[in-house]
């Protein structure tokens, strides 16, 4: 599976589409808010963006989250400026997201976006220049030097490819009847995943430090976990339950056996450690900040944004937590998952899963390990 | 009506799409290529930046896009060669309204990035390619940050109908016709041409302080050969296209009223009146224009040319018309327009004329 030509997040508006089913992102992304400020506040006392700043936001997806951060550090540079009496730089906001991103989606609500900076902060149109990048960030992506500020969210757990020991194309299937790693998976499978997430962090520290100037942030929030087993619970159960759900559409014959073993997700929740000697290593970053904050897996309780509320309680009028927790699983592989499984068997695969979700809710409280950090980048 | 939120090409990949309906206007572009090329490699030579930036004004979707941004970059590199120099950094912004099908160019472009890549030292070019939505009539890119702009097909598409064909009741004074026609009252010209100006002038003056000292724009767009308003080969299409929907009206399937207050928000300058803005403006000077007419493609005989001018024209107006006139009449619509074409053309070889400006930023 070439993870940048499938992986992308539901497109639209429907109901199944990732705008309608992020509210766990938008949590995700809310909780860095204040280690974001302080490192975009730290930008701007630098001087270093007097007059032009570049702001990316790697990993942007589509759907009310994606013009909020935007709209958030937007807010931070806007009352920093007004506090110190500085004029607003210029302000270049970069979106970067796989080619296959909605990005349609995010550019139609540009002109009202705009209006909106207009009226509420009087930043005109030659004061803000939103452009979308679009392209993989285990690669290069922006000019040298280019960048002050780079947000990356619920992105960076998404490895390039499939770990190459684990791609059965080529070899017997090591995973059978899982699709991550598992508590019954051997740690030879762990050690691909860890292998490929160092990888490909490292070339996305490369990368980036080439882009951003000495003094810039970076401030990025992925899954990751605090146990040192990489089987933990806390990083694996939403594929362990997506895997039995799987198995048991297997066993009514529903599903070919081979098709599970030979799937496994191009993903990894690394834990604080493993991060943090990688960042180390490939030496271009200082870390300020490496927190790790619990996040329920139905985005838990509202957030501040009334939007939101206002589709929870649609949403929770009819569905269960399971079946909530579900949408916003299928908003984000659907895509991986039809093109190795096939479309028609979806629908029942969610259910199932929703299911299983609920079940595994009336004995535990799910939650994910968000791990944010906050980088300046190095002489 | 907002334009920002209705107008664009028919996006995708399909039958009536823009990619699939959009050969003349590689005809037009191809005609003048090597003027465009030319004017890069001129501004090159002169200012041999480290960091080019070059700005696609109204991309629209499609094989063109990416052709354009190949031959460009082809043309820098083969420079940069001749110097003995290596090639530049690219970066290249690719602009249309909001409503564009940007993300059909964006999954095109791993294989664009691969194609110019290939056999080539790793990593060269370093070319970064972008998507900037808005509307060209205002800013769209930071200060200074172009060496190059090309727009082709765009500019004669004005910011909006011209809010001066409307009466005090709010209906358009132009009623037999969609565009400038004989039938026009001369107050719909002067409207028209008035926006024109507004809107011209607003995009050089935008432009300007985009653009750097030394740099060069290349446009292309639709014009008229002379000052007379009512201009055959432009008109032409236009009254093709509206006396399609009048048969429809007689037919019921359309309201006569309708047909009345749909006007186009498109106009064709003459040389004198491009001229005119550009030494207003006075950022620009005008290195070169020529005009020229694209003929009739001999080569695709398995279509009339009536029936692949309508496949054109509908992926280009279709979402003005299923705006004002819902989508069901779009076939019926489009199959009268195909057989007006070949009526008119048996009678008469009407073409329009095309202008290609190059000018440099002062």
């Amino acid at each position: 599976m070439e993870v940048t030509q499938v992986l992308h997040m539901n497109k639209g508006e429907g109901e199944t589409s990732y705008a309608k089913n992020s509210i766990v992102q938008m949590k995700i992304i809310s909780v860095a808010t204040s280690i974001i400020e302080e490192a975009v506040v730290e930008c701007l006392e630098k001087k270093l963006t007097a007059e032009s700043m570049g702001i990316a936001d790697l990993g942007c997806s589509s759907g009310p989250n994606t013009l909020m951060v935007i709209s958030e550090i937007i807010d931070i540079v806007y009352g920093r400026t007004n506090k110190t009496g500085n004029p607003l730089p210029e302000l270049r906001i970069y979106l970067n997201d796989l080619p296959g991103n909605d990005f349609n989606n995010i550019f139609i609500s540009l002109p009202e976006f705009y209006k909106k900076l207009k009226i509420n902060k009087n930043i005109a149109q030659e004061g803000c220049f939103i452009s979308a990048m679009p392209g993989s960030f285990y690669g290069r992506l922006f000019p040298k030097k280019s960048l002050h500020f780079v947000h990356s969210s619920s992105s960076l757990h998404w490895l390039s490819q499939v770990p190459r020991a684990l791609d059965s194309s080529i070899l017997k299937p090591l995973n059978k009847g899982k699709i991550y790693i598992s508590k019954s998976s051997l740690s030879s499978v762990h050690d691909a995943y860890l292998s490929q997430f160092k990888r490909d962090f490292s070339l996305f520290l490369k990368c980036r430090s080439k882009e951003i100037v000495v003094g810039g942030h970076l401030v990025l929030s992925f899954m990751g976990r605090v146990s040192a087993d990489p089987s933990s619970e806390e990083s694996c159960m939403q594929w362990e339950l997506l895997a039995q759900a799987l198995m048991s559409m297997v066993l009514e014959g529903l599903v070919e056996e081979e098709k599970v073993d030979s799937f496994n997700a191009p993903y990894y929740a690394p834990s604080a450690e493993e991060v943090r000697s990688t960042i180390e290593e490939e030496d271009s970053f200082t870390i300020n900040r490496l927190e790790a904050f619990e996040i329920d897996w139905d985005g838990g309780a509202p957030s501040n944004n009334n939007f939101q509320n206002k589709i929870n309680k649609i949403e929770k009028y009819n569905l269960s937590r399971g079946q909530q927790v579900a949408k916003t699983i299928r908003a984000v592989v659907e895509s991986m998952l039809e093109i190795h499984f096939g479309r028609e068997i979806m629908d029942e695969l969610f259910k199932r899963y929703a299911e299983l979700v609920d079940d595994y809710f009336s004995t535990t409280r799910a939650k994910y390990i968000d791990l944010v950090i906050s980088l300046t980048k190095k002489d | 009506m907002d334009l920002e939120k209705v107008f664009h090409m028919k996006g995708g990949l399909g039958e009536t799409s823009y990619s699939k309906n959009s050969s003349l206007q590689k005809r037009a572009a191809d005609k003048v290529k090597h003027i465009t090329l030319e004017a890069i490699e001129e501004m090159f030579v002169e200012s041999r930046p480290k960091s080019l930036g070059i700005a696609d004004l109204g991309c629209s979707s499609g094989p063109n896009t990416l052709s354009n941004i190949k031959e460009l970059v082809n043309a820098i590199e083969r420079g940069s060669r001749k110097l003995f120099e290596p090639a530049p950094e690219f970066r290249v912004y690719l602009n249309d309204l909001p409503t564009n099908d940007f993300n059909t160019i964006f999954q095109a472009l791993p294989d664009l990035y691969r194609e110019l890549k290939k056999g080539k030292k790793h990593g060269n070019p370093s070319i970064y390619i972008a998507g900037y939505p808005g509307t060209f009539y205002g800013r769209l890119f930071p200060d200074k940050c172009l060496h190059f702009i090309y727009s082709s097909n765009s500019l004669h598409w004005l910011s909006r109908v011209p809010p001066g064909i409307y009466n005090e009741k709010g209906e358009s004074i132009n009623r037999k016709g969609i565009y400038i026609s004989e039938n026009s009252p001369p107050r719909v010209a002067q409207a028209y041409f008035q926006q024109f100006k507004h809107d011209f002038s607003l995009f050089l003056r935008s432009r300007s302080e985009e653009v750097v000292i030394g740099g060069r724009m290349v446009l292309i767009l639709l014009g008229r050969n002379g000052p007379n308003h009512v201009d055959r080969g432009t008109a032409f299409l236009w009254e093709i296209l509206y006396r399609s929907l009048a048969t429809l009206v007689s037919k019921g399937e359309i309201e006569e009223e309708k047909l009345d207050s749909y006007e186009v928000h498109f106009y064709a300058p003459s040389k004198e009146e491009v001229e005119d803005e550009i030494r207003k403006d006075g950022s620009f000077k005008l290195d070169r224009f020529e005009m020229f007419e694209i003929e009739k493609d001999t080569g695709n005989s398995s279509s009339s040319y009536g029936k692949a001018m309508a496949m054109t024209v509908r992926s280009i107006q279709e979402s003005m018309i299923s705006h004002h006139f819902g989508e069901a009449i779009l076939d019926n619509l489009f199959e009268e327009y195909g057989r007006l074409v070949d009526e008119e053309m048996a009678k008469e070889d009407i073409r329009s004329i095309s202008f290609v400006l190059v000018l440099q930023k002062l």
